[in-house]
């Protein structure tokens, strides 16, 4: 009986603290896309992300080997809004099973649940992350370093990346938490509507943000010059008395209206527009040589 | 003075710091570092001792980068390997920054089919992991998960970064510089000017919504009226940050007045939203 006494308390699954769930997310950060692979993406990852953890609750060896095999099932979501949270709802469900699992009671968070959990909030997540983090936040700062960058300084380089990184380590960090402190209900917190509101205005600051670089940066002019009956019309001129900047934003809302068509073939885009600028540019540079020679 | 010509070193130096982004070695910080070329350039410059050439033309190649990131994973191009090879090119040649952007699209094309290939050596080492996991072997797991994949990225990419920047950049510079001026660099030229408007056209789809778009219209005709100003990013960031902040709270006052007035008897109902 005594051994038997000794032996459960052998086994007894560790508590997890706030700091296991900052060294799962810190680890789950650094290996985010190292074994990213065809056939279960990113599911290594967040695995080994969460082996310390996995290590604290399962004594058993067999218990242990079982755990890890039930996170390397096909996993891929963004960094910081799906790793942080996802990692965090892991490490509760799986600290309430590993006590069920060794008071041996029937098994509540079975495999099916936690890896439906996973694949319900990895697409939503990432969906939110990417196109908060990588497709605006990171742009915001990039906008911001741009003009220093243009005038040969070294902190242009320097602003976007620092300024990512420490948002980025923050926001899982949060996240990470906020996942492990509501376990199960976590999803409905992050899609919630204060969420929303913040996310509609960092996509007005972005749109607002590439108005401001598409006029600062696009330069698509004209340099075709006529003289007729000894008076110069620049055509550059007259364009800019008309409308000032408008052959920059008839590429930017041609390309707009394209990528809105034709879905996000960017590939397609570039070589395209590649060709269509090359062309153009040739039959200008012709023709003003050309009106050199005749005139 | 060295002309059209790199160093056994600078060649090492810069194949190892894009194989240590492209491999993801340096953790979740070769996100920003893959998909903005802004660091990639710095590194060019300062092992090519001309720091503000070289960010000047990692600016032009950022701007048709904008936008440009992977949902799912998949990179049309990768601007790291672009710019470290159009970097050194432009320092070499001398050249415009608008013209290295025309020699940056095609080799970070080539880039993303290689980065293809590295998902392709993970699956392999996949196999490795299934066999660790079964048998609990947590020393295992780290040497697949993390060691594995990250020498077969160095393996990988090293080699051929090393070959683009000893033996290709020289040589590219070398065209570009025996056709400076004339219609060729007209239309490098053009051509570089112009495919900025890829990127930003991509974020603007990727990031709003369809009625948004008159906040880019606002912002454009806002800069371009008011470019003789000289007014900064910084200051622009924080006008726009004011002007989504109204919209939002203005939009939430008049959902909140409608829930108000469909919903008189109920009072607890939207009470949700702000307890938190």
């Amino acid at each position: 009986m005594a051994k038997i006494i000794q032996e459960s308390i052998d086994l007894k699954p560790e508590s997890i603290s706030k700091k296991d769930i900052t060294i799962a997310w810190l680890r789950w950060y650094y290996a985010n896309e190292i074994p990213h692979s065809f056939d279960r993406y990113l599911a290594a990852s967040l695995m080994w992300g969460l082996m310390p953890i996995l290590k604290k609750l399962y004594k058993k060896k067999s218990d242990l080997a079982e755990a890890y095999q039930r996170h390397l099932l096909f996993f891929n979501t963004q960094l910081t809004w799906g790793g942080g949270t996802i990692s965090g709802i892991m490490a509760s469900l799986e600290s309430i099973r590993a006590s069920e699992v060794h008071q041996e009671k029937s098994i509540s968070i079975d495999d099916d649940l936690i890896y439906n959990t996973k694949a319900g909030l990895m697409g939503a997540l990432a969906g939110i992350g990417d196109a908060i983090d990588s497709g605006t936040v990171q742009y915001i700062f990039i906008a911001i370093a741009l003009p220093w960058a243009q005038q040969g300084l070294a902190i242009g380089a320097l602003f976007p990346f620092i300024a990512f990184v420490l948002y980025q380590l923050f926001v899982g960090y949060y996240f990470a938490q906020l996942g492990f402190r509501l376990g199960r209900n976590a999803a409905t917190e992050v899609v919630g509507n204060k969420m929303q509101m913040i996310i509609e205005g960092l996509s007005i600051l972005g749109l607002f943000m590439m108005g401001i670089l598409a006029a600062s940066y696009i330069k698509v002019s004209s340099i075709l010059k006529f003289n007729l009956s000894g008076k110069d019309f620049i055509v550059q001129e007259i364009l800019d008395k008309i409308l000032p900047g408008f052959l920059p934003l008839l590429v930017v809302m041609g390309l707009y209206y394209y990528f809105a068509k034709k879905g996000l073939k960017v590939t397609r885009a570039l070589v395209g527009l590649t060709i269509i600028l090359g062309v153009w540019a040739t039959i200008e540079y012709l023709l003003v040589e050309y009106l050199k020679v005749i005139s | 003075m060295q002309d059209m010509h790199v160093t056994v070193l600078q060649a090492t130096i810069i194949a190892i710091w894009v194989a240590l982004i492209m491999s993801r070695g340096l953790g979740g910080a070769t996100l920003t570092l893959r998909f903005s070329p802004m660091m990639t350039g710095l590194i060019v410059g300062v092992v090519f001792n001309d720091i503000p050439h070289a960010m000047i033309t990692t600016a032009a190649i950022q701007l048709i980068y904008m936008g440009v990131f992977s949902p799912g994973g998949q990179m049309p191009s990768e601007p790291a390997i672009a710019t470290a090879v159009a970097v050194p090119v432009a320092v070499l040649g001398k050249m415009d920054p608008t013209a290295a952007v025309a020699v940056a699209v095609p080799v970070g094309l080539l880039g993303s089919y290689l980065y293809q290939l590295r998902f392709f050596l993970n699956t392999m080492i996949m196999k490795l992991t299934e066999k660790y996991a079964a048998e609990g072997n947590s020393h295992g797991l780290t040497l697949s998960i993390i060691v594995l994949p990250f020498i077969a990225g160095i393996v990988l990419f090293f080699p051929f970064m090393f070959a683009a920047l000893y033996f290709g950049a020289p040589f590219i510079a070398d065209i570009i510089k025996s056709n400076a001026g004339g219609l060729a660099f007209h239309i490098l030229n053009v051509i570089g000017g112009g495919l900025a408007a890829v990127g930003i056209a991509l974020t603007i789809y990727v990031i709003g919504k369809k009625s948004y778009i008159i906040f880019f219209l606002l912002a454009y005709f806002t800069a371009v009226v008011a470019k003789p100003l000289n007014i900064t990013m910084v200051t622009y960031a924080i006008l726009g940050a004011i002007i989504a902040f109204i919209f939002v709270l203005a939009k939430n006052e008049a959902a909140n007045a409608v829930a108000k007035n469909t919903n008189t008897n109920s009072n607890n109902s939207g009470q949700a939203d702000d307890d938190y």
